[in-house]
């Protein structure tokens, strides 16, 4: 194990509940006498979080969910209110946009001061300026003040000083999603060389792409308190699921009404399996759907089974009467039925599988049952299913992820 | 952190931020103590009459010069680095910059205006003859040492508590003239009745205002002790300035 770089214990963060200038008279007061701050709002609950030298975390989570104020904490430039955190480097911050930058100064002006407050002496700074202005890129724009800028065009200045600055730890929050393609690029390539190099990374983005690329672990924060931490690809597939579920119109899943319908749904398997926890599986994992459906007055139903993904997308579905199958009688009332997907070729993600019962003309739908499935693993490709492919005129790259 | 490079930026920049937009630039710095010591001595010696005892008709705009500069540096640096806090909002909370670097270096660029208006000031005195001793301008200068170490410290109180208590600058502006008023800036010690004289060393101000017509006008005496006793009161003040300071710094941000 390497180092250990950062490292936060119980760290927490609250505000002053200030509304009135006697307020802040009141607390200048406690400050004094105690040092204790009692009404306050809490944006960062204990946070326990290590950062080894040569890691790479995420961190993702809402907006407010108290990731800029982490990273924060961690910089130095807000003091924790509870816990508290060591850094045992050098940290290159690129926290806000234009943070630290001065309207009325140059880029030149400004970067000399940013360099400054990140302890670069006079002589590297005149070593490396020819550096920092190539990197940024933005031509006769340097001897600009900054406030003729476009916000492109601070993201980079900034990115540019923190790049000459080569770090220990870098910390950035969501500015690279102001610039331009083109610089994206090269920020993510920058990026990957100094991982490579050794570099230690700490990034915030609603970017999972991002994310994927640049980090080995990620930390998912809501409403200022650690929900998960660990492997990127587990960390992401839990976030974006969660979110997929959150603006998934709500669906209706009254079961007391189904006793009195003509065809209901009594059971559902998902390979065996009867509960509403989700079921595990890994990409090309085979699902068997097994059902049961009482029909009331001993008729044939048909029977619809379709896969969604959790926020409602549809990715396949399918009746008995399409296929021109029946379910099984096994007694009076009694019908079963098993569907199987062979090597499901569902990208990771979570799904959920509906059973509907129909009438035996395949065109009224009675009841609904849904049981949920992920499929996990590390796989970048985007999209639902994995298409049969084949590169052609190409050959194998070593390191291919 | 706090490396030579960084002070050198931050009082440059603050430097540039005061004549920042206007024509002439640091041009102001010399010529406005000029211009008004010029309308001063107009006003007081021409206009007023205004005598000190023991001086002649020409010497009372040196007495007051002499005094008057060091305290604009005074007033100036106190007044300004109490909002300095407040007005970097926009630094703290976004990048990590020592907080202190802000007030300390609001208080140097104060005097370094102020210093360079009172060189300018006690030269062109030289120049007419009216009876400064060129020679007591490098002790003059020595002097503004202590000087600053006060005004440090009471703009370490006085910024901290400016972030809370908004009002603090406010009662500044109004306080800092009657304390003008109630040191020997614009008279002398002697021209008060001998039962109240004593209150005028409860004014820290006081000190200096007498000492700099010692030292450059040979006007009164120099006091060993009491040049002590202000370095004492001097450190006091900047020690309780970076106690409170280090104990609210933390704080800042929750108020801004």
């Amino acid at each position: 194990m390497s180092a250990l770089l950062v490292r936060a214990e119980g760290l927490g963060k609250s505000y002053p509940k200030v509304y009135r200038s006697r307020d802040r008279l009141r607390a200048l007061g406690r400050l004094l006498l105690n040092g204790a701050n009692p009404d306050s709002i809490g944006v960062l609950r204990d946070i326990d979080l290590e950062v080894r030298r040569g890691e790479s975390l995420g961190l993702i989570g809402e907006n407010g969910a108290g990731k800029s104020t982490l990273l924060k904490l961690i910089t130095g430039v807000l003091t924790p209110s509870t816990g508290r955190v060591t850094v045992n480097g050098e940290i290159g911050a690129l926290l806000e946009l234009g943070a630290g930058f001065h309207p009325e100064y140059t880029g030149r002006d400004n970067v000399a001061m940013s360099a400054a407050l990140h302890g670069l002496g006079a002589a590297q700074l005149r070593e490396r300026l020819p550096q920092i202005i190539e990197f940024a890129d933005i031509g006769q724009y340097i001897d600009e003040p900054v406030k003729h800028y476009s916000s492109g065009m601070i993201v980079r200045l900034g990115f540019a000083v923190v790049a000459a600055l080569k770090p220990d730890l870098l910390i950035t929050d969501e500015v690279l999603a102001v610039g331009d393609e083109s610089f994206q690029k090269k920020c993510v390539k920058w990026m990957q060389d100094y991982l490579e190099g050794g570099g230690t990374l700490l990034l915030v983005s609603h970017s999972m792409y991002h994310i994927q690329k640049l980090c080995r672990r990620a930390c998912w924060l809501r409403g200022g308190e650690i929900v998960m931490q660990g492997d990127v690809f587990d960390v992401t597939q839990a976030y974006l699921a969660y979110h997929e579920k959150k603006s998934a119109p709500a669906v209706s899943s009254d079961t007391n009404v189904t006793a009195g319908l003509e065809f209901s749904v009594s059971a559902v398997e998902l390979n065996g399996q009867d509960s509403q926890i989700p079921l595990m599986l890994q990409w090309g994992d085979a699902v068997r759907v097994t059902t049961r459906i009482r029909s009331r007055d001993g008729r044939t139903p048909s029977l619809a089974i379709g896969i969604v993904r959790v926020d409602g997308t549809p990715v396949y579905g399918v009746t008995t009467d399409m296929d021109g199958t029946a379910p099984m009688r096994v007694s009076d009332h009694e019908y079963a039925c098993e569907l199987e997907f062979e090597a499901l070729a569902l990208l990771p993600g979570s799904y959920t599988v509906r059973v509907h019962s129909m009438d035996p003309e395949g065109v009224r739908l009675f009841d609904t049952v849904e049981r949920t499935f992920v499929v996990r693993g590390t796989s970048r490709e985007s999209g639902l299913v994995r298409l049969p492919h084949r590169w052609k005129g190409a050959h194998a790259v070593d390191g291919a992820a | 952190m706090l490396s030579g490079a960084l002070i050198r930026r931050f009082v440059t920049r603050e430097l540039r931020n005061r004549f920042a937009g206007s024509l002439w630039g640091g041009f102001w710095a010399l010529f406005q103590p000029l211009l008004q010591l010029a309308i001063m001595s107009f006003v007081f010696v021409r206009v007023f009459s205004a005598r000190v005892p023991g001086l002649d008709a020409g010497g009372y705009a040196p007495f007051l010069a002499v005094a008057l500069w060091p305290w604009t540096a005074f007033a100036d640096g106190v007044l300004r680095a109490t909002t300095s806090i407040q007005e970097n909002a926009a630094l703290i909370g976004k990048v990590a910059i020592p907080r202190e670097l802000l007030v300390l270096s609001s208080v140097a660029a104060s005097f370094l205006i102020h210093i360079a208006g009172f060189i300018a000031v006690v030269l062109v005195l030289a120049v007419a003859s009216t009876g400064v001793h060129l020679a007591g301008l490098l002790p003059a200068l020595l002097l503004y040492i202590p000087l600053a170490a006060l005004v440090a410290g009471l703009a370490l109180v006085c910024a901290s508590l400016q972030v809370f208590v908004r009002d603090l600058a406010q009662a500044l502006a109004q306080l800092l003239p009657l304390m003008l008023y109630c040191a020997p800036v614009f008279y002398d010690r002697m021209q008060v009745p001998p039962n109240y004289r004593w209150l005028f060393d409860l004014n820290p101000f006081t000190f200096y205002a007498e000492t700099f017509r010692a030292i450059l006008l040979g006007h009164g005496t120099f006091d060993g002790g009491r040049l002590l006793v202000a370095c004492v009161v001097a450190l006091g003040v900047l020690l309780v300035g970076h106690v409170l300071f280090r104990r609210l710094k933390p704080h800042f941000e929750d108020f801004l």
